[in-house]
Order: C-alpha cells, then structure tokens, then sequence
C-alpha cells in the first residue's frame, strides 16, 4: 500500500508545484488579486457599507449568500451529529451487519492480538493504562492547577469575545471569530466543571432556537433587505444606519449561533 | 524569496498538502486520515491567504494607524468561512468513528475490511 | 528578517506535519497537530491576516483539538502498525 500511496503522492504534487511556479510571486502587488474585484472592494468598501474592517464588510455584505449558506452548513454538521446514536452505545441489532455466529467485538478493548513489537517501539507507559480502560479519562480529576486557571480567565476570555463581537466592524474580529472564542471558553469550562454544569449556562428552552439563530436571522435580514432594496440580502446603501443594523443583528446571530453550535457539538460529543 | 523561479512559500504550501495527502491515502488509522484531511484544509487555506497577501501589506482594515498596500479582504472572508467548515466536518467525523469504534471496536481500515 | 521569519516558520510547518504523520501515539499526533495550527496562525497574522488568525487560533488549535481528544478518550490511543 504505502509505495504506491508515494507515488500517489508524488504524482499530485508535481502539477502542483508545475501551477504555482506560473503564479505572480504572492506578495507582489500587481498581482491579479489585488487588481481586479479586491481592489474595488478596498476602493468603496468603507463608503458602501460603513465598516472599517474589509473582512467583515465581504463576509456579511458583498459576499453574504456564501455566509447565509454556510451558517446553513454548520447548522447540518450539528445536525448529523445530533442524529448519530448516542455516545458509545451499539446499533440495534437490526443494523448490525455482523452475523450472529460471530460474537460481538468487546467494547472498548483491542479485538486483535496486538505484536509485542509495537509495545516496545512505541511511546511507553501510554499503552497499558489506555488498554484496561479507554473510557477513564473523562474520570481523571482535574488538575486544581488547570481547575483554578480556566475559571479565572474564563470571564476575560469571554469578554474578549464580546469586545471582538461588538467591535467587529473597525478591529479584526466579527461573529465568527467571537463564536469560536465563546465555544473555546465554553469547552474549557465544560472539560473543568464537567459538562453539567457547563451545560446549565445554556437554558434548555432557548436551545434550539438559540443553535439556528444564525441560518434564521440571515433569512430574516436577507427578507428586510428584499423588501427595502428589491434584492433577496440587499442592502441600502445610501442609509448607514439601517446597514449598520442589519450587519449588527447578522454578527450577532453568527456569534451566538456558531457558539452554541459548537458547544452542544462537544457536549453531544462528550457524553 | 524565489529561487529557481519557485515562490518558496508557495512551495512550501504544496508540501504540507502532500503530507496530508499521504496521511489521508496511506494510513489506515481513521483517526490519522482525518488529522491529514485538516492537515490538507489548513494547507489549502495557507495558500489562499498567502496569494492575498501583499508585500508589506496592512491588514484590510481601513482605520488610523494602517496605510495602503492592503491585503486583499476576499481570501480572508472566504478562508474564514472555510475554517469553520472545516471544523463542521471534522466534528461529524469524529461522531462517527466514535460510533465505528463502539460498533466494531477498530478504528483501524485493514481491520474493518477483515470484518465479515 | 522577515524572510527569516517565513522560513523558520515554514519550516516548523513542515516539521510538525511530518511528525503528525509519523507519530504512532495518536495523543501525541494531536497534539503536535494543535501545534501545527498554531503556528498557522502565526504565520497568517504575518501575512496580514488577524481575523482568520483569530478564528484559527480558537477553532484550530482550541475546538477541533478537544473533539479530536474526547474522541481518542473514547476510542483507542494507538494507531496499529
């Protein structure tokens, strides 16, 4: 398998290298990317759509079909995940491909006869605790070291979100940026609290419309914007104001939607 | 950076997505196949940022303190997006080796072809 | 000094991605990965890029590193030779 996966390998990479030896050198500035429709976005951005930060202005207003559909495609990965069945336990046995003479794989444990030239090639001491029980590490206490750090910074970590979140549109930052922080902050919290606790700072109730608050509020910017401009996601762009609206409910959407995503990702995960 | 008219980060780039690649082909681990997969992503998205770059660029952040050339925005908005789909995938497939292993107890592809 | 920089870096890139690739202890190969996206993220705020930096930074290295550990808890810790 492997030399033929070499060649695979090689194979691939030689027209690669062949394509980007043709490009402009990638810092120069005359290159086509910064010439054509980038350059239009650096030239007007700021006068169009009110926001400092080009990034944000492109993600939210120039280019917000490809993020309402992909607020879309992060609310369908929660989704697969969520219709996987739970945790370890098996399939029903309906599904099971195995044949009943074959007794079942043991859970947890190596079903083959491991070569005991692994044991000694390998990282040492690892191998035999993983072997009795895989499932122990979520029974490791936590360190109080870890324990007593997470809890202090968490706050400022989150804050840090909130400030990257609300200041989006003229420092780096945005919704996704804060989402992923929130997620962060929230994993942490729910690898040091353990996830029930961690989980009750979500009420139960809001969940599910707090995990499609972003594909919702996007389709409910995207209506306001059809009935104001006659463009399905269009924006005024005479009018700041309504703009600076729209593209605030969008980031905050996408921060809470894409954490809470993410977060009931890791508890679904989790347990 | 250029020798042999090879754009060195470029390249570099180039042989990042092979080493994913050859995670994603070669082993049989299911678990190392996707660290290769997001080896490849990050790879991909480290190509689309370098081509937006530009020589001593600010970032696309039109406030005081920053002054033209600018980095394009359109890499940075795309790739952002692109992040977080990596991490979308990624995370419905570690659900499902999770279930693989609680099922079959292998994550190993040799062994799970084995299985009658 | 900054061609310096782009080196060392890529070369760490490259570095860290071999050792993924070859590490046997799948903790240990995620964990060098989380690495590797760190410094990703250097070198993409380098390259003038703080938000995507950012969101790699907390994705990259934070989410997608715990999710790849929870499951090696619940999985097995050894890729077979």
């Amino acid at each position: 398998m492997r030399p033929w996966s070499l060649l695979l390998v090689l194979l691939v990479a030689l027209p690669l290298v062949a394509g980007v030896a043709t490009l402009p050198p990638h810092d120069a500035p005359d290159a086509p990317i910064h010439t054509q429709v980038g350059a239009l976005y650096l030239e007007r951005g700021v006068a169009e759509t009110g926001m400092k930060n080009l990034v944000t202005a492109v993600l939210l207003n120039y280019r917000g079909f490809d993020t309402f559909i992909e607020v879309v495609v992060i609310f369908t990965a929660l989704a697969a995940v969520l219709a996987l069945p739970k945790g370890s336990a098996p399939l029903p046995k309906g599904n099971a491909p195995l044949p009943k003479g074959s007794a079942p794989v043991p859970k947890g444990n190596a079903p083959l006869p491991q070569p005991d030239a692994a044991r000694s090639q390998g990282v040492g001491g690892a191998r035999s605790r993983e072997e009795e029980a895989p499932e122990v590490a979520s029974d490791v206490p936590v360190s109080p070291v870890v324990r007593f750090v997470v809890r202090l910074l968490a706050p400022f970590i989150a804050m840090f979100a909130v400030a990257m979140l609300f200041r989006g549109h003229i420092t780096p930052g945005g919704g996704f940026q804060a989402a992923a922080v929130f997620a962060a902050v929230f994993i942490a919290l729910g690898l040091v609290l353990g996830q029930d606790r961690a989980a009750r700072l979500v009420p139960v109730d809001w969940r599910p419309w707090l995990q499609g608050v972003a594909p919702l509020a996007f389709a409910l910017v995207a209506w306001i914007g059809w009935r104001l401009t006659g463009a399905f996601l269009g924006y005024p762009i005479d009018d700041h104001t309504v703009q600076e609206a729209m593209g605030f409910v969008l980031e905050i959407a996408i921060a809470v939607g894409g954490g809470v995503v993410l977060a009931r990702i890791f508890l679904e995960m989790e347990t | 950076m250029q020798p042999f008219g090879l754009d060195l980060d470029y390249v570099a780039v180039v042989a990042l997505f092979c080493v994913g690649l050859y995670m994603l082909v070669a082993k049989s681990n299911l678990l190392k196949k996707l660290l290769g997969l997001n080896v490849m992503e990050t790879s991909v998205f480290a190509f689309i940022v370098t081509a937006g770059m530009v020589e001593g660029g600010d970032p696309p952040i039109m406030v005081a303190g920053t002054s033209a050339p600018y980095a394009s925005p359109i890499p940075h908005a795309m790739v952002l997006t692109g992040i977080v789909v990596a991490v979308s995938v990624t995370a419905v497939a570690l659900a499902l080796i999770v279930q693989i292993h609680a099922h079959f107890g292998t994550i190993e592809i040799d062994e799970l072809k084995e299985l009658p | 000094m900054s061609d310096l920089f782009d080196i060392v870096m890529l070369a760490l890139l490259i570095a860290t991605a071999v050792t993924v690739a070859r590490a046997r202890d799948l903790l240990a190969a995620v964990v060098i990965f989380s690495m590797y996206s760190l410094t990703m993220t250097l070198v993409w705020q380098h390259r003038g890029a703080p938000d995507v930096a950012m969101t790699e930074a907390a994705v990259g290295a934070g989410v997608t590193t715990v999710l790849f550990l929870i499951t090696i808890a619940r999985t097995t810790r050894r890729e077979k030779p």
